[in-house]
């Protein structure tokens, strides 16, 4: 494809501090479901919020440790873009119910301009888009965190040829189910990180030390009753978003990477 | 942090470092740009006047590179607010523009007041995340109260005019749906009981299979009041949060990121002032279209005729917008040594290492509680003194720094008082912080708590409110 100007490349130091931000991650959403009885963490009530606290920090990390060395001026150009672009259509998802017109755009985006540009674009638009709306709150570095994997991922999916009509329609299935999967994905891990602090009492709260085998039914009839189908909704708009706009947004998107190329 | 240092890693990038004057001002008769940025530049007010003509960017006054963009996208974005840093500032550029004296903006005392106008936007996440973990340490709903007077009355006092000013009633809001949600969970799904029946709702266990959960029930004051104060204290946390995003600047907060994330931090301003350009920009395709005859609704012809457009523009926009700051020396690989950038990278890793294996072991029973919590805080240091260490490795500058002053330690200070006061009364009289409902009683005021968030309103004299107009 020759499209290597603005892709910051992700080197083995970044590509280790990913993967161990990925697990800190998945602790600091899912301790529900993984503390076990006895832990530290089920003996307190603080330890929560410290994951909250301590997820921006490793979040940052981890960023600079990807623009390590300093990111070519092209991919901060196009990375300040494309998150206004994201902002920009942000709201257009708020009114309605499930309707999530995020995800396509950053993971068309990973797609095109690879694996590290995805994570710092699910980072920045999700931020850039707080500081417009004046939304800066507790579920922002979750938000962050998660957008920012949901590009990582795009970034990481294989390759097919762009060349012929079937390879292009077979990377928008791929885009497409990859959305979908994700945007569920996404909607479980931000309920999981929210639940605990949503209810406290009753049948369906997390009970500290319960395990996963007292917690699993208790959050999945949470989700059943909150937010399934605002998930199912994200996910059929992100796939049908991709599929929809994918083809115009990915020869747009190229087109942009190939006229960035100009060393 | 005034490091005008050259980088110590030989010669290379010594042409590609940009005057800070030099690339922050016109360089001869583009006075249109000027007028450009300050129209289309921001959502937010231009902030101030001497701060909208001195912090132009570098991509202003540029051509870029390959020619023909230059007409299409007129006036690139502006990193205003980021644009305060620039690499080697001291160091005026070989062949550049002839460096004229720079106005010094801060030598009049108006402009001087007119920066240092309302505290630290780090000073005010900190009160509000102090006032916020005093808030979540106690579930007395007189407390609580307070605790969102006290937000709301410094919001009122020190808040500006600028957009998202309004964020504290939104949050409050939100914390009020969160009241609303927290109890609606209670009715339908049961939670605290109690003997004193308010009413009975029609009730229906659920089959085995689907967890076995009873809907609907007796409704009773007391579960009905802990639910309640439990949707209360979560709505504090938000207002909270809502009252510093009302009052601390954005803007500001960028300038008070890391040198270290200075790339993604740029990105970030870039976003901010290119996303009011896109909605314009949508605007003008719109109307070349009607103008074009064509005002046609189905979404295909939308895609192709205005959504395309519209992201042409924009990606173009961002590589003209590229080229200007990479002929002046943005984004460029600094002449960090190797040394120095695998230090970082090792202490960024051990850091992260410790944060991930102190999360893992306090998840389970086998690693004794405080060895758990050490490890997780000495990853927690190692991860910050990576990041710090990597920010002083970068040769940037600062323009017109933000300096912490003793006001912003004050309105720390306030915010660490409230905190104070309720840790002592969890000492003392801990009761009175988690009041019981069952049986039901009227909840006592908690007295070091209470006198430490009436402290934290301190802010509401010591700011001065921010004048009408001059955000």
């Amino acid at each position: 494809m020759g499209v290597e100007a603005p892709r910051p490349a992700v080197r083995w130091r970044a590509a280790l501090a990913l993967a161990l931000a990925a697990g800190f991650g998945l602790v600091a959403m899912s301790w529900p479901l993984l503390a076990a009885p006895g832990g530290a963490l089920t003996e307190t009530t603080s330890g929560p919020w410290l994951f909250a606290l301590l997820l921006p920090l490793v979040t940052a990390a981890v960023v600079v440790q990807l623009a390590d060395g300093g990111l070519d001026a092209r991919a901060v150009a196009m990375l300040g873009v494309l998150s206004a672009v994201v902002a920009a259509v942000r709201p257009f998802g708020a009114g309605a119910a499930g309707v999530e017109t995020v995800f396509f755009l950053i993971v068309l985006a990973g797609r095109v301009f690879g694996a590290g540009f995805g994570f710092l674009l699910g980072c920045t638009g999700l931020f850039a888009s707080a500081l417009l709306t004046g939304g800066v709150g507790p579920w922002m570095p979750y938000q962050m965190f998660a957008a920012a994997f949901v590009g990582l991922g795009a970034g990481l999916l294989p390759r097919t040829g762009t060349a012929t009509r079937a390879g292009r329609a077979g990377e928008l299935v791929l885009l497409a189910v990859y959305g979908a999967v994700s945007a569920l994905v996404y909607g479980l891990l931000l309920n999981l990180s929210f639940w605990p602090f949503a209810i406290a009492h009753g049948n369906l709260a997390y009970v500290p030390g319960g395990g996963l085998g007292e917690n699993l039914p208790r959050l999945l009839a949470y989700t059943l009753a909150t937010s399934l189908g605002w998930d199912l909704g994200r996910a059929v708009t992100t796939a049908v978003l991709i599929a929809v706009t994918g083809p115009l947004l990915l020869r747009v998107l190229r087109r942009a990477a190939r006229r960035a190329n100009w060393e | 942090m005034n490091r005008a240092g050259p980088p110590n890693g030989g010669g290379e990038g010594t042409e590609q470092r940009a005057d800070a004057e030099g690339a922050g001002r016109p360089s001869g008769g583009d006075a249109k740009g000027t007028k450009k940025h300050l129209a289309a530049g921001n959502s937010g007010p231009p902030s101030g006047g001497a701060e909208g003509t001195e912090q132009r960017s570098a991509a202003e006054n540029s051509e870029p590179p390959n020619g023909g963009d230059a007409e299409r996208a007129p006036g690139p974005a502006t990193p205003e607010g980021a644009s305060g840093r620039v690499r080697g500032a001291r160091r005026p550029p070989p062949g550049g523009p002839a460096p004229t004296p720079p106005p010094t903006p801060l030598s009049t005392p108006a402009l001087r007041t007119a920066h240092r106008r309302t505290a630290h936007p780090v000073a005010w996440w900190g009160w509000a995340l102090l006032l916020a973990t005093a808030a979540g340490r106690t579930a007395n709903p007189c407390l609580l109260l307070l605790i969102v007077a006290v937000a709301g009355l410094v919001v009122a006092y020190c808040r500006g005019s600028e957009p998202w000013s309004g964020a504290y009633r939104v949050f409050l809001a939100i914390g009020l749906t969160a009241v609303a949600v927290r109890f609606a969970f209670y009715l339908v799904f049961g939670g605290a009981d109690g003997p004193t029946v308010l009413f009975t709702l029609p009730a229906a266990t659920l089959p085995d299979w689907a967890a076995g959960f009873r809907l609907g029930g007796a409704v009773t004051a007391e579960g009905a009041l802990a639910a309640a104060y439990d949707g209360l204290r979560l709505a504090t946390l938000l207002v909270c949060v809502g009252a510093a995003n009302a009052l601390a600047s954005p803007r500001r907060l960028l300038r008070s990121v890391p040198a270290a994330l200075y790339e993604v931090s740029v990105a970030v301003v870039v976003a901010l002032s290119v996303a009011p350009q896109l909605v314009a920009s949508v605007g003008r395709v719109r109307r070349a279209r009607a103008l074009r005859g064509n005002t046609r609704r189905d979404p295909a012809d939308l895609m192709r005729t205005v959504v395309a457009p519209v992201l042409h523009d924009a990606l173009d926009r961002s590589l003209a917008l590229a080229a200007a700051m990479a002929s002046r020396g943005y984004g460029r690989a600094a002449g960090v040594p190797p040394a120095a950038r695998r230090a970082t990278g090792a202490a960024l890793l051990v850091g992260l290492t410790g944060l991930c294996a102190g999360a893992y072991a306090l998840l389970g029973a086998a690693t004794p509680a405080p060895l758990a919590w050490g490890v997780l805080a000495a990853g927690a240091g190692a991860a910050v003194f990576g990041i710090a260490y990597a920010s002083k490795r970068v040769p940037h500058t600062r323009y017109r720094p933000d300096r912490f002053t003793g006001r912003d330690w004050a309105v720390l200070a306030s915010g660490a008082a409230a905190l104070a006061g309720t840790v002592l009364s969890g000492l003392t009289e801990p009761a009175a912080l988690w009041p019981a409902t069952n049986p039901l009683a009227v909840p006592a005021l908690p007295l070091q708590a209470a006198a430490g968030v009436l402290l934290a309103a301190a802010p509401a004299l010591l700011v001065p409110a921010t004048p009408k107009g001059t955000p």
